[in-house]
């Protein structure tokens, strides 16, 4: 009975409050829905970020709110406007999300993704950087490559990008609209035709983890040249750009070398993409603090995480900065939070929070959640 | 100069350093009494006493210690007189003019000591402070009792008893008086006890120079709260104050420094010396503010724990300041915790210019103006920290 009582409670007063806007399409949304939560399908949610994307803490925290809300930010905003304002004619822009530890880039960018998927653009997804090259678990494979010469394969990781990939496209892939240009040879017996559907290359390396690496390579090379050919609109979005900045990776060959990451194929191909040689795309990176090791946080600004020659690749860029939230952000999570019943007590434990989280929206969640 | 030497030119100092030990051993000094109803003029004709016939031999006993005694603190008083010229000479001054306190810088210059506890460092005192009082004769040559209590064993207690009870009695009646003349009651009569308590029983045992016991306390609590709330009570205020102390409050209460100005013309006030633990600052308070917080430049990041941002910002909350007052500190030395309960001391130190007398009072109360004097305590030779122990074992 008490806690039926606490839900009306809840309930009637976040009705009194708005804090969540019905304009599920982030195509649709404006500067008049900045501070407010929208809801993503669960399927759309479950095709975009199955294999990663959204950041652990905020998926325990879905799964209890059993719904996937973002914010509506201004960042997120800021770049939807420019890209439909870009001439796509005209090489790629990268647009370099960045800030504080904690500040929403990851979800800034997951947005971000969600107006790709509706607004119809092929999508290059990477979940994490870091997670290839500074994660490793006991059964990450490494081969060297049999194509590169002093090059080093993670062809597991490769393979599941692959899926993740194919997972992200499903309806694009399945029109058979994208062949790629010329003939791939992997072994005697196995190559891929001029002509058949990128889809056909993408089950190859899924099946043949082998080859999976030298098939990214193909893959995005193909993907550019169709691009240009205006045969598709290609998003790519890249989280923990800066570690493949790092100077060293965690990785070690089986003879004990340690590895740089340039020295890893996937490296070279996704650097690649990031460059403006080509045209029909937008490129979104965001930089991060945690993608790098403790000794090594000092700032968060672009030019000391990029280093100088992640600083030269990019250049020019839009950096764009993602910040704490603002009085009105606030409360409209904390309102959010309280609707959910997440948050409870009296209306001053805001004032509270806001202080001892100073507005960082990471801090704030994980003060509320004993709450 | 060593310490040997100044002992031989002033021997009579050297009886009032006082150690904590020696006390206990005047046990038998035979002295006043704050009653003056108490017959104490013929203390000192105790000669002329003695040659009388007719003495109990209780009034005998007393009447030998209290020779002893008078003769002792004559004697004492006599060492303390020179032993204080000595020091004036020493320190090249009046020894007519010199007093007390002087007595003590002459000692703190003479004998420095590095001892923590100040009341083992060595001191010298007039003999009537060192030596606690005692209570008079309270019979006569006869063994007659002078005081009609005497045989309930705590006559000065008793005493008070009966004299409050007394003045409750006179309070009915004068109400009665009142209404059955209906005059108006006194409108500036009215007794003001917000900033004072009663004494404690400490304090009381010593007013009345005897032991009570802590039912006796309650009881003499009982009869003076009643006392208090009848309305007429204003008329015995003397007797009621004799036994009230002042609250701790009001003293700093006076000493709250007013506000400058800035060029913007923003109240500021800033406190210097903000200790905690190893860590020491400085914190200025700004009236007209946001709530802005600076602390080293940086803002409440500075600190990465919840429990020292919690920390910073209680006295803020507590006064509900922090949407009025900017803040800005500097800190150095220490931890976090160190660093956050110096610049909480501070806020709240400083806000004290900016908020009414009541929430001073609760700020009392809530110990955000208390200074925590902890610090790291030694660890000690032979086990593994301040006061962990090594693991016992059999052998």
């Amino acid at each position: 009975m008490f806690t039926r009582n606490w839900k009306h409670l809840c309930r009637r007063y976040s009705q009194a409050v708005t804090f969540r806007t019905s304009e599920i399409y982030p195509a649709q949304h404006n500067e008049n829905q900045i501070g407010l939560f929208y809801t993503i399908k669960p399927d759309l949610c479950k095709q975009l970020f199955n294999h990663g994307g959204l950041p652990k803490s905020f998926m325990k925290q879905t799964k209890t709110f059993t719904e996937t809300a973002i914010m509506v930010r201004q960042p997120a905003l800021d770049i939807m406007d420019c890209i439909r304002a870009s001439d796509m004619n005209k090489p790629v822009i990268r647009y370099v999300l960045y800030g504080e530890k904690g500040s929403g880039k990851s979800l800034t960018l997951a947005h971000l993704l969600h107006y790709a998927l509706e607004e119809g653009y092929l999508i290059l997804h990477v979940p994490w950087v870091s997670e290839w090259l500074r994660r490793t678990p006991r059964h990450k494979e490494m081969t060297n490559s049999q194509t590169k010469e002093g090059f080093v394969d993670l062809p597991l990781d490769a393979a599941e990008w692959l899926l993740h990939f194919k997972t992200q496209n499903q309806a694009l892939l399945k029109n058979c609209e994208l062949k790629i240009s010329k003939d791939y040879e992997w072994s005697k017996r196995e190559k891929t035709e001029a002509g058949s559907p990128i889809a056909a290359l993408v089950e190859h390396g899924i099946n043949r983890v082998k080859y999976a690496c030298d098939v990214i390579d193909a893959l995005l090379l193909e993907i550019k040249i169709l691009s240009n050919s205006k045969q598709c609109k290609t998003f790519v979005a890249i989280d923990g750009f800066n570690s493949f900045y790092y100077p060293m990776t965690r990785l070690n060959t089986p003879t004990k070398k340690k590895i740089k990451p340039e020295e890893v194929t996937l490296t070279n191909s996704f650097l690649e993409l990031t460059k403006n040689d080509w045209n029909n795309g937008v490129v979104v990176l965001t930089i991060d603090q945690l993608a790098v090791p403790d000794e090594n946080q000092e700032s968060f600004l672009p030019r000391y995480l990029l280093y100088k020659k992640g600083f030269e690749h990019l250049d020019p860029f839009v950096p764009i900065e993602v910040g704490r939230y603002t009085d009105k952000e606030f409360l409209s999570c904390a309102n959010y939070y309280r609707d959910r019943l997440w948050l409870r007590g009296p209306s001053d434990l805001e004032t509270e929070l806001k202080f001892t989280s100073a507005s960082n929206p990471y801090n704030f969640m994980l003060q509320c959640a004993p709450l | 100069m060593s310490l040997i030497g100044i002992r031989q030119i002033i021997p009579a100092a050297t009886k009032y350093f006082r150690y904590p030990l020696t006390i206990g051993t005047f046990q038998y000094c035979t002295r006043t009494t704050s009653d003056p109803s108490n017959v104490l003029n013929d203390l000192t004709d105790w000669e002329t006493l003695n040659k009388k016939k007719k003495i109990s031999k209780a009034m005998k006993a007393y009447l030998e210690r209290a020779k002893e005694h008078d003769e002792f603190m004559k004697r004492q008083q006599f060492e303390y007189n020179i032993g204080k010229r000595h020091l004036a000479n020493m320190m090249g001054e009046d020894p007519e003019l010199f007093t007390q306190k002087d007595v003590e810088r002459a000692i703190e210059y003479l004998f420095p000591s590095g001892i923590y506890d100040p009341a083992a460092r060595p001191s010298m005192r007039p003999p009537e402070d060192v030596f606690p009082a005692r209570k008079a004769a309270e019979f006569d040559e006869a063994g007659r009792p002078h005081h009609c209590l005497f045989y309930t064993g705590k006559p000065n207690f008793f005493k008070l008893l009966h004299d409050a009870a007394d003045h409750l009695q006179q309070l009915y009646k004068y109400e009665d008086q009142v209404i059955r003349k209906k005059a108006t009651p006194d409108p500036n009569g009215n007794l003001q006890l917000g900033g004072s308590m009663w004494v404690n029983k400490d304090q009381l045992e010593q007013l009345l120079v005897e032991k009570i016991s802590d039912l006796e306390y309650d009881n003499f609590k009982v009869v003076m709260e009643r006392l208090v709330s009848l309305p007429y009570s204003y008329r015995y205020k003397d007797f009621i104050e004799k036994f009230r102390k002042p609250l701790a409050v009001q003293k700093f209460a006076l000493e709250i420094p007013k506000p400058n100005y800035d060029e913007e013309g923003r109240a500021y006030i800033t406190t210097y010396e903000c200790l905690r633990k190893k860590a020491r600052g400085d914190v200025t308070i700004r009236s007209p503010g946001t709530g802005k917080i600076t602390i080293n430049k940086k803002d409440i990041t500075y600190f990465d724990d919840v429990q020292s941002r919690e920390q910073v910002l209680f006295p803020l909350i507590f006064t509900g300041m922090q949407n009025r007052v900017d803040v800005e500190c500097n800190v150095e030395g220490g931890g976090p915790s160190g660093q956050s309960g110096a610049i909480r001391w501070g806020i709240a130190w400083g806000l004290r210019s900016f908020v009414d007398k009541d929430m001073l009072q609760q700020m009392q109360v809530a110990g955000l103006l208390t200074r925590d004097h902890r610090r790291r305590e030694r660890k000690k030779p032979g086990q593994p920290g301040a006061r962990k122990k090594p693991t016992w074992k059999k052998r």
